[in-house]
């Protein structure tokens, strides 16, 4: 099927979530708690556009709106840009250290208004990413905690948590980096633990954690890897060389 | 002739002591003579609805209702039986005379008591007294009809969702049934979380049983095997009388197995609800009951379609349950009968705050505003002025008094900016500050919010802080325009519909009583003399008679003076909470605007 984007036709197949038709079509929509890799969250809001199907316009988020008929979609009307401007300028209160934000708010004019109350050293814009990848990936070490506006991500009670395996899996998606990771050349600290890294054995580069390699093992049922990803490489290529000679 | 004494144990006169009623009574009852003649049987009922006046007892078929009984009344009104009444625990009307009868009561002769038909008439507790009101007729009838004329009658009533957001009960399960994925769930809403409301708690703790018929009649039509009644934890005693009637229909066959033995099977149980009131919107209520974090998911598949666990299913309200076996049994063209153009039926309403007579009240659709209020609720205490109702719970709005005659139904309340809700509805007189009422709603929803969505979470917060700024006197110019700027946001961007309702109180309050925010920020002066830092109180010295009862309600100590003569507040010790104010009866203190830093 066929739907309009901001005047362009563009094709379809029904239940596709309006998000990705965009991108393919060469749109660009911003987005904060959407990840290719995890289900999506409609939570940041700031992917907000205007569909038009029948006599009705409505905003939705184009990041989990399914396309089930032919519309008309508008990705910057004034609706969108004075809503998404509000949502942009009430992320920068409450994240005002994010620098994500800080881009997003002047790359879509987000008015200023001092009148807004700013959170201190705030980076998180609680949008569920690193809950979600941790879920995902199957450790569910971090969570949401609370509601309202005392809500944050946290392990269960601010704890060091034991089902964390230290894969920073949670930082690596966060679009705001509010996750803190400090690593050296033998360990890793994140969450309030810190993880030894197991160095691999070709070059001694960080392989991972020792945690983190051994849930990979259990998981997939091979034994756990001792080599950095290159080198990992490097040896199968190696292996395929004597293959041949063979 | 055979007496039943009918003592009320809803948990209102269970709070004033109905238990212990009861009790006295039995005691009464076995220690009089009357037990030789007459044949006295005691039965503790649900909530008779008028709860600021119990417990609440009343003789069978005599129908005469005595209030605030207390345990030392039990031989009196024992010994009256088949006598003269007790006059003293008689309700007095509004010229003062005792009247025996709850039809002849103002409070209740104004109501038209459908959903509540049985409650304070029933034991709770026994199934055979709702089998002996008529009860599990309508299901018996369901059964011998196809899944789609129940649809269909469902339909032809007009029946709209009880719960707040009016939508067709009769579409929904048609939509659900439409769908062939299985298995399929019926839900019942029993989280009722907006502050002074209990509609749905009196139901479940009255007439549970007309619920679970409902609800079973739901499951057929759609073809749903098993259901759940999420009831929010606090209601121990709903949750105690519905687990019990589930047990009893399944014992005497109604419900279960075989339902009344058709061959056809229902398996209903009841989930506790933590608390949240977001856990109310049916998304959240589905996602607590799978076990997850209770918040809402965007509803561009519908339940019916893709509900709990992903699969069709129907999810009502408490009153919009026990309003079936009545179109069943009557005919969805009958239900059409009463209520308005397009909100059919009654409703129920809590009706509380500043108001004479309060309490839970059934009224067809489409009555004023100014009539629960005047001829149900008897106007305003102390004959105070009525400045605005406000209703549909914590999203609602405030409908000010100019506006009263405007009729209480699903559409005409959204045309100005409230909502019906389920049915709360507080009375406001003219100390109350609107800009405050709006805080507190917005502090509630602020922290009652899933704080999933950006609008709702970060728009309520800064709502939240712009109103407290505004009632503490640092309002400054702009204000009312970045709010309203917000609120748009919200209404519009918001996940569910927590966060587009919320602006609710805030949009109604600048849109009627503009002149209060502007007073509060531009002259640091709050006209209902309700917030602190913007108030002073002070007794005028020519009409106050030295009666001490503002001396004696003061907290600080703060108000001075001698008994006969005129007294003094001590503004500096003053905090201005207003207690002198609203115990004097010669409206002899008064809110001035506070000259000084607090």
């Amino acid at each position: 099927m066929i739907i309009e984007i901001d005047g362009k036709a563009c094709t379809c197949s029904p239940g596709e979530y309006l998000l990705n038709i965009a991108s393919r079509n060469g749109f660009s929509i911003p987005t904060l708690c959407h990840h290719d890799g995890l289900p999506g969250q409609g939570c940041c809001r700031v992917c907000i556009v205007e569909v038009s199907l029948r006599d009705r316009k409505d905003i939705v988020t184009a990041c989990i709106y399914p396309v089930e008929q032919e519309c008309s979609v508008f990705t910057d009307s004034d609706r969108v840009k004075r809503q998404r401007g509000m949502i942009l300028a009430l992320l920068r209160a409450s994240a005002p250290e994010s620098e994500e934000i800080s881009r997003l708010c002047k790359m879509y004019d987000a008015p200023l208004y001092e009148r807004l109350t700013q959170k201190a050293n705030e980076k998180c814009i609680l949008c569920g990413l690193c809950v979600s990848a941790c879920e995902t990936l199957g450790a569910s070490a971090i969570s949401s905690v609370n509601r309202g506006v005392e809500k944050t991500v946290s392990t269960p009670y601010d704890e060091p948590a034991a089902d964390c395996i230290g894969c920073a899996s949670c930082a690596a998606v966060c679009p705001t980096g509010a996750i803190s990771v400090e690593e050296n050349n033998s360990s890793r600290a994140i969450w309030n633990r810190k993880f030894t890294l197991q160095l691999c054995r070709h070059c001694g580069k960080p392989v991972g954690t020792l945690d983190e390699l051994a849930f990979a093992a259990r998981k997939t049922g091979v034994a756990q890897t001792t080599l950095c990803e290159e080198c990992r490489r490097k040896a199968i290529a190696d292996e395929m060389i004597t293959a041949y000679e063979r | 002739m055979n007496r039943t004494v009918l003592v009320c144990c809803g948990t209102g006169c269970i709070a004033n002591g109905s238990l212990e009623v009861a009790e006295a009574l039995r005691r009464a009852i076995s220690e009089t003579k009357t037990h030789a003649i007459v044949e006295t049987v005691i039965k503790q009922t649900g909530c008779n609805g008028f709860c600021e006046n119990g417990p609440i007892v009343r003789i069978m078929p005599d129908d005469i209702s005595y209030y605030k009984v207390k345990p030392k009344n039990a031989r009196d009104i024992v010994n009256s039986i088949g006598e003269k009444p007790v006059e003293q625990l008689l309700y007095k009307n509004d010229e003062g005379t005792p009247v025996l009868s709850q039809m002849e009561n103002p409070f209740y002769m104004s109501q038209h008591k459908t959903v509540l038909r049985n409650i304070g008439e029933i034991d709770p507790g026994n199934l055979s007294d709702y089998l002996a009101r008529g009860g599990y007729s309508a299901l018996k009838k369901a059964l011998f009809m196809t899944p789609d004329a129940i649809i269909r009658e469902v339909e032809s009533s007009g029946l709209r969702g009880r719960g707040g957001a009016g939508f067709p009960t009769g579409r929904k399960w048609r939509t659900a049934a439409g769908f062939e994925a299985l298995p399929k769930y019926v839900i019942c809403n029993g989280d009722e979380g907006d502050p002074g409301a209990f509609m749905d708690r009196s139901i479940l703790e009255g007439d549970p049983h007309s619920v679970l018929e409902g609800i079973i009649i739901c499951a057929l039509s759609i073809g749903a095997l098993e259901g759940f009644l999420y009831i929010r934890d606090e209601y121990v005693l709903a949750r105690k009388y519905v687990q019990k009637a589930i047990h009893d229909a399944e014992s005497a066959g109604i419900l279960g197995g075989s339902i009344m033995g058709s061959g056809k099977r229902l398996n209903l149980s009841v989930v506790r609800g933590g608390g949240a009131f977001i856990c109310g919107e049916s998304t959240a209520l589905m996602a607590s009951i799978e076990g997850r974090v209770g918040e809402p998911r965007a509803k561009y598949a519908r339940s019916a379609q893709r509900g709990l666990w992903n699969q069709p299913t129907v999810l009502n309200n408490v009153e919009t349950f026990a309003n079936i076996p009545i179109i069943i049994n009557n005919s969805g063209e009958n239900f059409t009968k009463i209520g308005a153009e397009n909100s059919k039926g009654t409703k129920v309403f809590a009706l509380v705050g500043k108001v004479r007579r309060s309490g839970l009240v059934e009224v067809p659709m489409g009555v004023s505003l100014r009539y629960l209020v005047n001829n149900i609720g008897g106007g305003v205490i102390d004959g105070r002025p009525l400045k605005a109702v406000q209703i549909g719970g914590p999203s609602g709005g405030c409908i000010p008094e100019a506006m009263l005659d405007l009729p209480v139904d699903f559409d005409s309340l959204t045309n100005y900016g409230a909502m019906m809700g389920s049915g709360g509805m507080i009375v406001m007189d003219d100390r109350s500050c609107m800009v405050e009422v709006a805080r507190y709603y917005v502090n509630f929803l602020a922290e009652e919010s899933c704080g999933k969505c950006t609008p709702c979470r970060e728009g309520l917060r800064q709502m939240l802080a712009i109103l407290t700024d505004i009632c503490e006197g640092r309002g400054k110019e702009g204000d009312l325009e970045l709010l309203e700027e917000i609120s748009r946001a919200l209404i519009g961007a918001s996940l569910c519909a927590l966060g587009k309702s919320a602006p609710n109180p805030v949009m109604t309050g600048i849109r009627y009583f503009r002149d209060e925010y502007i007073a509060h920020i531009m002259e640091k002066h709050c006209p209902a003399g309700v917030c602190a830092a913007l108030t002073a109180f002070e007794i005028d010295a020519s009409v106050c008679v030295g009666c001490t009862n503002c001396k004696r309600a003061c907290p600080t100590g703060a108000v001075t003076g001698e008994v006969k003569s005129a007294h003094n507040i001590n503004q500096a010790a003053c905090v201005a909470c207003g207690a002198c104010r609203e115990v004097c009866r010669f409206g002899a203190v008064r809110a001035i605007k506070r000259r000084f830093a607090v």
